[in-house]
């Protein structure tokens, strides 16, 4: 047990290593030094190589010089060179508890609910900086007027009511506020401007024998004028649908498509159907979405193409009839008609919506819902607030008392020139 | 980043050949089953903490090759986890699921009679997805990733009331990989229409801090069967493209390990060298 070095008859390590320099500062620079059992070569200076290039010795004499010391002085002896994995053991656990990756978790308080769902629209909503342009929106001082609005002991009636005042200030469509009781909304881009449409009177024009095609209604008018109406682009479509609508309407000399009150839906479903409009592929627009938290932190655009349909496409005249109520999904569907040879809009501008919405939600588990990847036209500009007509046109009270629909006759009349 | 995928790509088929060199080692198979907490954050999805519980299966394949005089083990472990958590208010629910596999290389050290110290290198690959019960259009993310780690493992074999026990614990780090995630505000419309810019991430400690932990005990239940029970900490963690992810788990696993060994027809003796 005596006078032992390098690699003699008992347990040793061959390394340099810094765990045992730590254990005995003063023998950095010597030969070899034995500690109980154990061989500890010290190399100085030593290298990272040396650090991770160790050897492990061990015979049968070794282990019979072992058996007399106790089981703590056995294991610590031995670990010698091992300390660093409990090093980094330990080293793991404190890195695992200093690289948590949180987020900032607010209390459920009116307080705290208001600062996240600020924090919420801050960080995602990704039209701050067009509407700051626009209509001089300033979320920065919107926080601070609807603080002072809070009060700890209001109700959460009161607390829902200070919160749907305060997303209003975005004026957007996309943005709602769920709770349990009601649906936070603002919805003045249609019930501020008149409707375009009678409800009533497109029934009539449609009549009782039209045809169904899945969210398709259809008929071919007295004046050999095809006339489709689509009520909502979350009532699903496939392209066998279309091409039957379409090709049951092949001798009429124009078509209406009426979508009118059409708040949206599939992005999916509008393209397909604008799909049957072009016979090449052609550029409707961009698309960018939200790289970081910044108001100015967006995707460069990307292009969206819209590809012809490989079944039966519409080759004469169409109209596409618009009001205010022409939201989200049917905006986009009206962007991408513009784009169409032989296709124009008459009616009214669209209600707009051109943010794909996207959901969060609140400490107290209400839901929230706000526009976080903007779409834009083919010459790179916004329609969060809509795309104007071709062809403007109002629905005229006289024409309503005649039980007439001013936007479908104006139509006929320019698809039967 | 792409040099990083090549390298990843070109080293996974060969490293796994390089685990098939030992015909004849001893091996240990463990199955293991386990029940535990769930943590949940996906900034993707809501920024809300979600809180739950975890099935986790673990299945391991553990033992020695022939390269560097027999001093260089094999273990292979897949793991596959469920997850359902809710938010603090039970308003929304959150499910998940993963699976993922590890081939390691650890070299061996037995500084004791009893104690082996290992440690060395893996290769591993996981794919998983978390659905929010509410979400919009972004309702659900999807992970998927390959990465290099780090791994140390120690097992000690001791006598106690008269059974052979065998104490091991484990840690593997992730040190360098790549990794799925979309963008910020990127929906997943906009990636299935092959816009995918960005959304192949490099990871490491820095962005993506992990650590797999396991703490177990093998308790021998008869000649060949081992019950092994003990403690998993899985925490897995991201912060890449402006969205912050952790999944956080501690289970309690408990299940059987099988030593096997390739025999003669005259040698029926099957020793459990690795434990």
């Amino acid at each position: 047990m005596k006078n032992m070095f390098l690699r003699t008859r008992t347990t040793g390590i061959k390394a340099g290593f810094p765990a045992s320099h730590f254990l005995c500062p003063s023998k950095i620079g010597g030969r070899a030094k034995r500690r109980g059992d154990v061989l500890t070569v010290f190399r100085f200076p030593f290298s990272v190589r040396d650090v991770f290039r160790f050897d492990f010795v061990e015979s049968a004499s070794a282990r019979h010089n072992q058996s007399g010391l106790c089981f703590c002085s056995r294991l610590l002896a031995a670990f010698r060179f091992p300390f660093s994995v409990f090093r980094l053991i330990i080293l793991f656990s404190t890195l695992t508890l200093a690289s948590c990756v949180d987020e900032v978790q607010f209390d459920n308080t009116p307080e705290g609910n208001m600062e996240a769902l600020w924090k919420i629209i801050d960080e995602h909503y990704c039209f701050l900086d067009y509407k700051a342009e626009a209509i001089g929106l300033d979320w920065d001082e919107v926080h601070a007027r609807y603080r002072g609005k809070l009060d700890k002991n209001m109700s959460s009636a009161q607390l829902q009511e200070v919160l749907c005042n305060m997303l209003a200030e975005l004026r957007d469509g996309h943005v709602n506020l769920y709770t349990a009781s009601d649906v936070g909304r603002y919805w003045a881009w249609k019930e501020d401007y008149p409707s375009n449409l009678n409800d009533e009177i497109r029934e009539s024009y449609l009549g009782t024998d039209y045809r169904i095609a899945s969210g398709l209604y259809y008929r071919i008018l007295d004046d050999n004028v095809g006339y489709i109406v689509y009520k909502s682009f979350s009532s699903a479509i496939g392209e066998g649908n279309i091409a039957e609508v379409l090709h049951h309407l092949r001798l009429c000399s124009g078509l209406i498509i009426d979508v009118r009150g059409n708040g949206g839906g599939q992005l999916d479903y509008a393209q397909r159907l604008a799909s049957h409009f072009t016979n090449e592929r052609i550029l409707t627009g961009y698309r960018s979405h939200k790289t970081g938290t910044g108001h100015s932190d967006f995707s460069d655009l990307t292009p969206e193409y819209l590809e012809p349909s490989t079944t039966v496409r519409w080759q004469k005249p169409a109209i596409v009839l618009t009001n205010r109520g022409c939201y989200s999904a049917t905006n986009t569907f009206v962007r991408d008609m513009l784009c169409c040879l032989n296709v124009r809009t008459l009616g009214d501008s669209t209600g707009g919506g051109s943010g794909m919405p996207f959901t969060s939600e609140l400490p107290n588990g209400w839901l929230v819902r706000f526009s976080a990847c903007p779409q834009y036209d083919r010459e790179k500009r916004h329609i969060e607030f809509g795309i104007a007509p071709t062809i403007p046109c109002e629905l005229k009270a006289e024409d309503v008392a005649k039980g007439e629909d001013t936007l479908i006759e104006t139509a006929r009349k320019l698809l039967a020139r | 980043m792409k040099h990083a995928i090549a390298i990843l790509m070109f080293l996974f088929p060969f490293v796994c050949l390089c685990g098939q060199t030992a015909g004849d080692s001893i091996r240990s198979h463990a199955f293991m089953l386990g029940v535990g907490s769930s943590h949940q954050l996906d900034t993707y999805l809501s920024p809300q903490n979600y809180d739950g519980f975890q099935i986790s299966l673990l299945r391991e394949t553990l033992r020695m090759t022939r390269l560097a005089g027999r001093r260089i083990s094999f273990q292979s472990l897949w793991q596959g986890t469920f997850s359902h958590s809710d938010n603090a208010s039970g308003t929304a629910t959150d499910w998940g699921g993963h699976i993922g596999y590890d081939a390691l290389w650890h070299y061996n050290w037995t500084p004791l009679q009893g104690l082996r110290l290992m440690a060395g290198g893996a290769v591993g690959a996981d794919a998983g997805f978390l659905y929010n019960s509410r979400g919009g259009n972004n309702p659900a993310q999807g992970r998927l990733g390959a990465d290099l780690s780090a791994s140390v493992m120690a097992i000690y074999r001791l006598r106690l009331w008269g059974q052979d026990l065998a104490l091991r614990y484990q840690a593997n780090m992730p040190l360098v990989g790549v990794m799925f995630s979309p963008q910020f505000g990127q929906s997943y419309y906009e990636i299935g229409e092959g816009y995918t810019n960005g959304n192949v991430c490099f990871s490491h400690p820095g962005n993506a801090f992990s650590l797999w932990q396991q703490l177990t005990v093998d308790i021998p239940l008869g000649r060949h069967i081992v019950m092994r029970a003990g403690y998993l900490c899985d925490i897995r963690q991201s912060h890449v493209n402006g969205i912050k992810m952790h999944d956080r788990s501690h289970s309690f696993m408990i299940g059987f390990v099988r030593h096997f060994r390739k025999v003669g027809r005259d040698e029926r003796k099957a020793a459990a060298v690795i434990l």
